[in-house]
């Protein structure tokens, strides 16, 4: 009787190994393949588990495709939390979004370019992220603006010209720097024009 | 690749940062101050759809039914709303 506790966290560790060996394995899929091209039966195969098991741990495809793009969420807003100060400067805000960005280019420009085609919860997860940046934007934004460093932008709107800045270079990576880095290529160039557009 | 710095509330995935982040300001609660009230007993599943959207709209400007459907597909994926019917 004294041993079954024991019996259970070690059942639940085992379970929590094999829910992130099933996570890693979908998150490099989905960087070589893409949502599209990441099958759950794939998943399976690539951890030498049976099919069956992928639903035990997540109820549907669409659960598993929703955690996925929220650990890379995760990643990135550990990520940025981990470079901010108290009160940011704009420049700062940028630089860390950037080193975030840099840091999981490969996956998050998938979940960009699949964006409209994902499941519902895993594009509301990728939208609470671009949130969570525009929010740290918006308050830096302020600040500038009351010390007179900023053109009278609606701050909505800046922090969405950002955004959809650092988002095409992304989806057309391929293209603004072939075979390399787009945010280590272009990065700090988009950063420091972005400051002049809205700075006074 | 996680690696916990920070908690994710159980309700919206908000990363909290500081203790303010937390319902009531209290660093042991597992909700944000967004989804929970200071007592850090969740709100009412509406009342966090709302809250939630109202953040997407006010952050991103985006259309206030398109919020609470994007609201509404974030909760339900979420551990704390799992249960719900
Ligand atoms: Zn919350």
């Amino acid at each position: 009787m004294i041993a079954l506790p024991a019996v259970a966290s070690q059942r639940s560790r085992q379970r929590e190994a094999t829910r992130r060996q099933l996570l890693e394995a979908g998150l490099r899929m989905v960087a070589t393949e893409g949502f599209a091209g990441t099958s759950t039966a794939a998943i399976a195969q690539a951890t030498g588990k049976a099919h069956g098991t992928v639903f035990l741990h997540f109820r549907t495809r669409d659960a598993l495709v929703a955690e996925i793009v929220a650990e890379i969420g995760r990643s990135m807003s550990d990520r940025l939390a981990a470079l901010e100060t108290a009160t940011p400067t704009l420049r700062e805000v940028i630089d860390a979004h950037l080193t975030a960005l840099a840091e999981h280019e490969v996956l998050y420009a998938r979940v960009l370019a699949e964006a409209s085609t994902l499941p519902p919860a895993a594009r509301a997860r990728l939208f609470a992220l671009q949130s969570a940046i525009a929010s740290r934007l918006r308050a830096a934004h302020a600040r500038a603006r009351t010390a007179g460093e900023v053109r009278a932008l609606d701050a909505v709107v800046a922090a969405n010209l950002w955004i959809a800045l650092t988002n095409h270079y992304l989806m057309n990576r391929d293209l603004f720097a072939p075979g390399e880095s787009v945010v280590a290529k272009c990065g700090a160039d988009l950063a420091a024009q972005w400051l002049a557009l809205v700075s006074t | 690749m996680s690696t916990e710095l920070c908690s994710s509330c159980g309700s919206c995935g908000f990363p909290m940062r500081s203790a303010e982040d937390h319902a009531g300001g209290d660093p042991q609660c597992g909700y944000c101050s967004t989804c929970a009230d200071p007592s850090g007993t969740l709100r009412p599943y509406e009342d966090v759809v709302e809250a939630n959207a109202d953040y997407f709209v006010r952050e991103q400007g985006i259309a206030l039914t398109a919020a609470r459907e994007m609201a509404r597909a974030l909760l339900d994926s979420m551990p704390a709303w799992k249960a719900r019917p």
